[in-house]
């Protein structure tokens, strides 16, 4: 399935919202950290593969917002997740 | 003499040094947005108490709007890409319109920026205030001078494309303005849920 530019800035548009619901109803954690986390890292795939137009082009290139996006959320995920000891 | 067949797909969009600078800018921000989760480990009450002051909707507006700018883009490119010759003029008309109305929303972004910025320092708020105002205007002021070029970037694309200076075949310099504008998208992205939403 081929998907239009319209169809990307809906997703964004739709998960953007979520976010901002999560952080206005004071609804961040467990399972909506979770929920808010992957909904990063999916708004900043379709960004990169779809604006960024790399979807098509050598792994390498591709990999390389992935990866990013990858650590740099499990980095964060773990310093919100591990218990802070005082 | 020889011939290079290169494959359009095989590279991406735009200017070579254009993604030497997204690859070192994800370096530099992914560094400020993970110092910024552990330093938060280390002041957890603070960070809480003081991320109340952030107006989350202001927040989630300015995300709208980068996402809507980056939308307007793609259509602009596109509309470049997919234009033939001969009704170059209006294509090139159509997809002005496109990158003008990109341009005002990166103007509106920093508007509401520089208002929120001038309500926390209206309340003595600075960057020696706390580690967490230390980051958010950091992150932030950072980015924000990322907006200030590509709304510089913008109108220069927006100039060149209203004089017909694209073609499908010769958009390089289009793409390459195309994907900071992307970049600064990506980059509020994961600015955006970090600074004004996890606590």
């Amino acid at each position: 399935m081929k998907l239009h530019a319209e169809d990307i800035f809906t997703v964004l548009v739709v998960l953007s919202f979520s976010a901002y619901l999560i952080g206005y109803l004071e609804l961040f954690s467990g399972l909506f950290a979770v929920v808010l986390l992957i909904s990063t890292f999916v708004k900043g795939q379709l960004i990169s593969d779809y604006f960024m137009d790399l979807k098509e082009v050598e792994p390498k290139y591709r990999l390389i917002p992935t990866i990013w996006l990858i650590i740099v959320l499990s980095l964060v995920s773990v310093a919100y997740i591990l218990p802070v000891t005082t | 003499m020889s011939e290079i067949f290169v494959d359009k797909k095989t590279y991406p969009h735009g200017d070579f040094a254009i993604w030497i600078i997204v690859y070192v800018e994800l370096l530099t921000f992914g560094l400020l947005f993970v110092g910024y989760a552990y330093s938060r480990r280390v002041n957890l009450q603070m960070f809480n108490d003081s991320q109340l002051l952030l107006n989350q909707t202001i927040g989630f507006i300015n995300t709208l709007i980068l996402i809507t700018s980056s939308y307007l883009i793609v259509r602009g490119v596109e509309t470049i890409k997919t234009m033939q010759l001969h009704h170059r003029h209006e294509a090139s008309m159509h997809a002005s319109k496109w990158l003008l109305s990109a341009m005002i929303l990166g103007g509106i972004f920093l508007v509401l920026k520089l208002s929120e910025f001038s309500n926390l320092f209206a309340q003595g708020i600075t960057l020696s205030t706390n580690t967490f105002f230390m980051f958010y205007l950091l992150l932030t002021m950072f980015h924000f001078m990322h907006v200030t070029l590509g709304v510089v970037i913008l109108y220069n694309l927006y100039r060149k494309t209203k004089n017909q200076g694209y073609t499908p075949t010769d958009c390089r310099g289009l793409e390459t303005g195309a994907i900071y504008w992307h970049l600064v998208d990506l980059l509020w992205i994961v600015l955006f849920p970090l600074v004004y939403i996890m606590h």
